[in-house]
């Protein structure tokens, strides 16, 4: 682990913790209502957006 | 007495990598290298041999590189030359928030191969090909299980609070950027945010709640950061919720010049004229790099794009700078770099001892492009600045050898319009004609044609630096 040039400040760190805890809830949340909805939709889930923050490792960009 | 410089390290390096201790950028021979030290080593060779480094290239997320020598005291690499780099105070809306989108993106890749974003500041991104890319490859750490992101805050002040204060108050607040080089203080973003802007959970609190913590805490550095935990799963989740939020931000304010081309009752027949004569100097002088000065959307360089290496397409709104960044990303233009410039207000060199960010003027000069394109723009910096034409042509002879620029003469709407708003100080400007405009710009440049643009008031000129 290499000594960080700057301060990441206490304050950001405890409200991060914070903040991640309920992101998950709020993610969690998303993905049961977006099961429910698949489920009486009888539809296949969405294909995830192109611009995605998720990196889709067969895409080949050689 | 003169000191002696205490690390050999830092003689050579370029003037704006001095922060990060683990290497610097440095020139040598025009080529632009980056030496990584020992107390990076263990890092360097671990991203290297996971393989982390060759995915995060390919995937195009950051700048490839070469390795060009390894000795035990430093390893050198050549990364991918960039010809021409803008700031975050140059960029648009769009711009900022795919560089913002781009940095998530590659510190969820990161966790989940290992590895953490030790740093978040916006200069790690440039614009390459049409794309935002990660330029700082010595910003990588190894992650620890449950750790917190510690470049959080600063990936809140330089890309979240901007891009969410531009939301409430029009993009012109992005050049905030430029007086706050290392992000806008926390306290600054929640005093100009709205009140109901604490109605939004995620600015409530990533910006909110965040700012509250950091006045709260400020001076307490005995208590250990590495006792606050973060789960991984928690961690991603922070970072896909942060995602989702900046995708679905926008700004929407009409500026000056957005949809220049769509507003403005620009006869067809001298805009076609403009865009074939042009082509055809353009090809007759075998330019290849371009800067255009006042090139609104870029509609003007995309006419003949295909024929050059590089324009880079500067203007003073927001909206065409951002019109012409989204059009770059449809069309895959990548030769096409856009940026905001005001020519009465050219961005200034900033930072430690004005060297770390480069003046607009420094970078032109140092890109050198073939031909300087100035159309529809010197009645504004001549009526509305007040420039003589002397001081604007002695201006426009520092980028570059050939200089195609657009009179338009007296009878012009514009050049009416904007001697009109003079009111009684319109008798200064009788100097504002084609024979003076010829006579100062010849102190510079040769005229080598000169043509008028049919149905207009208006002259196109191909010069040539004397």
């Amino acid at each position: 682990m290499i000594v960080l040039y700057f301060d990441p400040g206490l304050g950001a760190m405890l409200v991060q913790a914070l903040i991640a805890a309920a992101a998950s809830v709020i993610v969690f949340s998303k993905n049961v209502k977006a099961k429910i909805q698949n489920f009486f939709s009888n539809k296949k889930g969405k294909k995830p957006h192109q611009d995605s923050i998720n990196i889709n490792e067969d895409e080949s960009k050689f | 007495m003169r000191m002696r410089a205490s690390s050999d390290s830092f003689r050579n390096n370029h003037s704006s990598s001095f922060r990060d201790p683990s290497g610097y950028v440095f020139v040598d021979n025009n080529v632009l290298k980056r030496a990584v030290l020992p107390k990076y080593f263990t890092q360097y060779n671990a991203l290297k041999a996971s393989g982390f480094y060759k995915k995060v290239i390919k995937h195009s997320l950051l700048i490839p590189h070469n390795e060009s020598k390894t000795t035990k005291d430093s390893i050198e690499l050549i990364p991918e030359e960039i010809p021409f780099i803008t700031y975050p105070y140059e960029w648009s809306f769009s711009q900022l928030k795919d560089a913002a989108l781009h940095t998530l993106k590659l510190q969820k890749y990161a966790v989940r191969n290992g590895f953490i974003l030790k740093d978040a500041t916006a200069f790690n991104i440039a614009f390459h090909r049409g794309n935002p890319i990660f330029i700082d490859t010595l910003s990588f750490d190894f992650y620890t299980p449950d750790s917190p992101w510690k470049a959080f805050k600063m990936f809140v002040q330089h890309f979240l609070s901007p891009l969410v204060l531009a939301h409430y108050h029009g993009p012109t607040i992005l050049k905030l950027l430029q007086t706050h080089i290392d992000g806008i203080p926390l306290s600054l973003t929640t005093s100009l945010l709205p009140r109901k802007s604490k109605l939004n959970p995620t600015i409530l609190t990533n910006i909110h709640l965040l700012a509250k913590a950091e006045r709260k805490y400020k001076n307490q550095t005995d208590k250990k950061t590495k006792e606050i935990k973060v789960k991984k799963e928690r961690h991603l989740n922070h970072l896909d919720a942060l995602y989702s939020f900046i995708q679905g931000l926008n700004v929407n304010q009409q500026t000056e010049w957005g949809n220049y081309y769509e507003n403005i009752h620009y006869d067809d027949t001298a805009l076609d004229f403009k865009k074939n004569q042009i082509s055809e100097w353009i090809s007759y002088l075998n330019v290849k790099t371009i800067v255009d000065i006042g090139g609104n959307d870029g509609t003007m360089v995309r006419s003949f794009s295909h024929d050059l290496d590089l324009a880079i397409v500067g203007d003073i709104d927001e909206n065409a700078v951002d019109l012409n960044y989204q059009k770059i990303k449809e069309q895959k233009g990548g030769n096409i770099i856009p940026f905001l410039l005001d020519i009465l207000q050219p961005t200034p060199a900033l930072g430690f001892d004005n060297k770390e960010r480069f003046s607009i003027i420094d970078r032109l000069n140092q890109c050198k492009p073939d031909l300087t394109l100035a159309l529809a723009l010197i009645h504004h910096i001549s009526l509305s600045g007040n420039v003589p034409f002397l001081k604007i042509a002695e201006f426009f002879a520092r980028f570059s050898n050939d200089l195609i620029i657009e009179f338009p003469n007296r009878d012009d709407k514009m050049v009416q319009l904007l001697l009109d708003q003079k009111r009684d100080f319109k008798n200064h400007f009788d100097f504002y004609s084609e024979d003076n405009f010829e006579k100062d710009f010849g102190v510079f440049f040769e005229i080598k044609k000169r043509v008028a643009i049919p149905k207009s008031n208006r002259i196109l000129y191909q010069m040539e630096i004397i």
